[in-house]
């Protein structure tokens, strides 16, 4: 299946509401990889702090700035590990701040993982990402 | 002619909405079976969330539960008592009072309120679920969420549902008890008799049976409902009435099933 | 919090199973789990309204029950039962069993024993089960009834024997009340002959009162009536007071049967008045008697069943 291939992080595929950040996070280590519930807890936290926002690990959804629930999703999508990460529409989840800036501070953190960034927008954001 | 073959097809419609009905909730409890029977599912994390919905299912509402089950069973061993006495049937009252509080009243009761309670958040958060997308964002993660969400719930249902029974069961012994002979041991033997005439252990495994069948009622229908939700956020209240009117019937269903097995 | 939460489920599910566990070894305790049991066999005629479960009572307590009922290979009844350990000692060689089928309440088997310094009755014994059956008895008890009440009317009819023999007494009683009447002179003297005028006096209130006798029992024998089918109307008490008042009614049939004799002998006695006063006096005295003695029935019947004012019975 392609859908397995690429990690989306997507307005379209929300956080699970009465998770925290880290629990979101930590749920794909802890029930596909059968770590124990520390052990996951303790990589979700790990990721969160590479992406420069330990401080939302207890947060949950409601309660995040949309930058916030942003890297939240992107956590989640960087600890599956699939070859391609795919953001889609950024502009959706990051209406708050010019995201194409802070895309390229946040994949900077990740210049040694081998999954491939890709970023699919619409065609008239172009002068954005100049 | 029009007229007939209109209420054929609405016939046929409704059984057809009843037969996908059916089938889901079918498909949804062999899920639940297969997931039971798979080892990786028994790990530290599925427990602990087992152990939060029975928290969340039956510890959060052990006061009210006593209270109410304290009300309830009061009023009907004094009725049953005066009754019982104004016709001269005095004997017949504890069997009577066991008879209809232990195996028929308190776990039909303690599943309705669990149903109430518990039921219905299950059925608007799994809806919710359903509308906001989070399930496909769970199943574009591949984490199965029957293990995490679906499973502790159910398991904390029944867990729920014998484990108010049995505490409440008790309790209305105790009330009983007291009620008839007072504070002192000397109807104890009579007691212990009338118990152990109405108590076999075909009629105590029954009672346990019902309770699992009453837990997994108000569990899973509510999840099937849920799960079945159009992802409209208006469909949400529709799908916890429906939901909820299964779970109903469901627990009448099983509750004449039961008392057809025992009496007939 | 989330130590706290696990506290909190742990205790419940302890407080849950120890709980649970308890009460399963107090069922299993209560239906003898624990300690041995002793078999019987019970011979009976039919196995009608026996059914496993039934239990085998002594002096009203419950000491075991009847585990199964079915037909051996000749066709006939196979009873099993079974007897607790501690129940076992009131089963001796000469203990009754008797199948006690109430018109009201579950059967069960009543077991008596008269004498407990009999041996002990042997595991596996075989013993023979008697039946009783009130609403059998119930038929031939309102048909005499019946009779008596009858018997009643006829004694109290208008044109019955009854008043036409007081309507005698009453022609003698006038000729013979006379200033020199006729009884005066064959009893000699006016103080011989006042008490035989005033036993003829009570004999016109013994009739009123026959006549009273005769309302309520019929009263009662309605209520009876409506009482013996209403459904669940009986309990233990009222079947033996049943069995009194049925007691007393042969009673009564006897007293006024005795009554008839007597009325009787009365109308000899208008019609031969020379027989002698001694007659008469024997007859008031035995008037006398019956009344009371009807009286004293309807009295008793009266305490036992409360017919007056609220005598309906209150069904739940």
């Amino acid at each position: 299946m392609p859908g397995d291939q690429a990690a989306l992080v997507s307005p379209d595929l929300p956080l699970r509401a009465n998770l925290s950040a880290r629990e979101n996070i930590a749920l794909i280590p802890l029930y596909q990889r059968h770590y124990s519930a520390g052990e996951a807890a303790r990589q979700a936290q790990a990721l969160l702090e590479q992406l420069g926002f330990a401080t939302i690990a207890d947060k949950r959804d409601p309660d995040m700035s949309p930058s916030e629930r942003f890297v939240a999703k992107l956590g989640r999508a960087l600890i599956l590990r699939r070859p391609r990460l795919v953001i889609e529409r950024p502009g959706a989840m990051l209406y708050d701040i010019h995201y194409p800036a802070f895309l390229r501070e946040i994949a900077a953190r990740f210049e040694d993982t081998p999954a491939n960034w890709e970023v699919f927008d619409f065609d008239w954001n172009r002068p954005l990402y100049d | 002619m029009e007229f007939l073959l209109n209420f054929v097809e609405r016939t046929g419609a409704k059984a057809m909405g009843w037969w996908s009905t059916s089938y889901g909730v079918l498909a949804f409890l062999s899920e639940v079976l297969s997931t039971l029977a798979r080892p990786a599912t028994w790990n530290r994390a599925t427990l602990d969330t087992i152990i939060k919905q029975i928290y969340f299912t039956a510890v959060q509402i052990l006061h009210v539960y006593l209270i109410y089950v304290l009300a309830i069973s009061w009023v009907i061993i004094t009725i049953t008592l005066s009754t019982a006495r104004d016709v001269g049937l005095f004997d017949a009252a504890t069997e009577m009072i066991i008879r209809v509080l232990l195996l028929e009243l308190l776990p039909f009761l303690t599943a309705l309120l669990i149903a109430l309670r518990s039921g219905s958040a299950i059925n608007t958060e799994v809806a919710l679920m359903k509308v906001n997308n989070e399930l496909d964002a769970l199943s574009h993660c591949r984490v199965e969420p029957m293990q995490f969400e679906f499973l502790p719930r159910i398991i904390g249902g029944i867990a729920s549902v014998i484990g108010l029974t049995v505490l409440g069961s008790v309790l209305t012994l105790i009330l009983a008890y007291l009620s008839i002979y007072g504070l002192s041991t000397s109807g104890f033997a009579a007691f212990s008799n009338t118990i152990s005439s109405v108590f076999s252990v075909g009629v105590l495994a029954g009672v346990a049976v019902k309770c699992v069948f009453f837990g997994l009622a108000l569990t899973t229908l509510p999840m099937a409902a849920g799960l079945e939700t159009p992802k409209k956020l208006f469909m949400v209240p529709v799908s916890v009435l429906r939901g909820m009117m299964r779970v109903f019937l469901a627990l009448v269903l099983i509750e004449v099933v039961s008392l057809a097995l025992e009496y007939i | 919090m989330f130590k706290n939460l696990h506290l909190k489920v742990g205790l419940f599910v302890i407080a849950v199973s120890v709980l649970a566990l308890a009460f399963l070894a107090y069922v299993l305790h209560a239906r003898g789990f624990f300690e041995q049991r002793m078999h019987l066999q019970l011979a009976a005629a039919s196995a009608e309204g026996i059914s496993p479960g039934m239990p085998l009572t002594f002096s009203g307590m419950s000491i075991g029950q009847v585990t199964s009922v079915t037909l051996n290979d000749a066709g006939g009844i196979v009873i099993k039962a079974e007897v607790s350990q501690s129940g076992a000692r009131w089963l001796r060689v000469d203990s009754g069993f008797t199948l006690d089928k109430p018109l009201v309440g579950g059967a069960k088997i009543k077991v008596s024993t008269p004498d407990l310094s009999s041996p002990q009755l042997p595991d596996n014994a075989t013993v023979l089960l008697l039946v009783t059956d009130p609403t059998q008895e119930i038929p031939a008890l309102i048909e005499r009834v019946k009779n008596i009440l009858a018997n009643v009317e006829h004694i109290t009819r208008q044109d019955g024997e009854l008043n036409s023999t007081l309507a005698n007494a009453k022609t003698i009683s006038t000729r013979m009340s006379g200033k020199y009447g006729v009884l005066e002179g064959v009893l000699g003297s006016e103080e011989n002959a006042r008490p035989v005028v005033n036993s003829l006096k009570n004999l016109e209130g013994l009739t009123a009162k026959l006549n009273e006798v005769s309302v309520r029992v019929d009263a009662m024998l309605v209520k009876t009536d409506r009482w013996l089918f209403a459904e669940d109307g009986m309990s233990e008490q009222s079947k033996q007071a049943l069995a009194q008042v049925r007691a007393m009614l042969v009673d009564a049939q006897g007293s006024l049967k005795r009554v008839d004799e007597l009325l009787k002998n009365a109308v000899d006695v208008s019609a031969n008045v020379k027989d002698g006063t001694q007659d008469l006096a024997r007859l008031r005295a035995d008037i006398d008697d019956s009344v009371r003695k009807a009286n004293d029935l309807l009295n008793d019947i009266n305490r036992m069943w409360p017919f007056g004012g609220d005598a309906d019975m209150k069904l739940p």
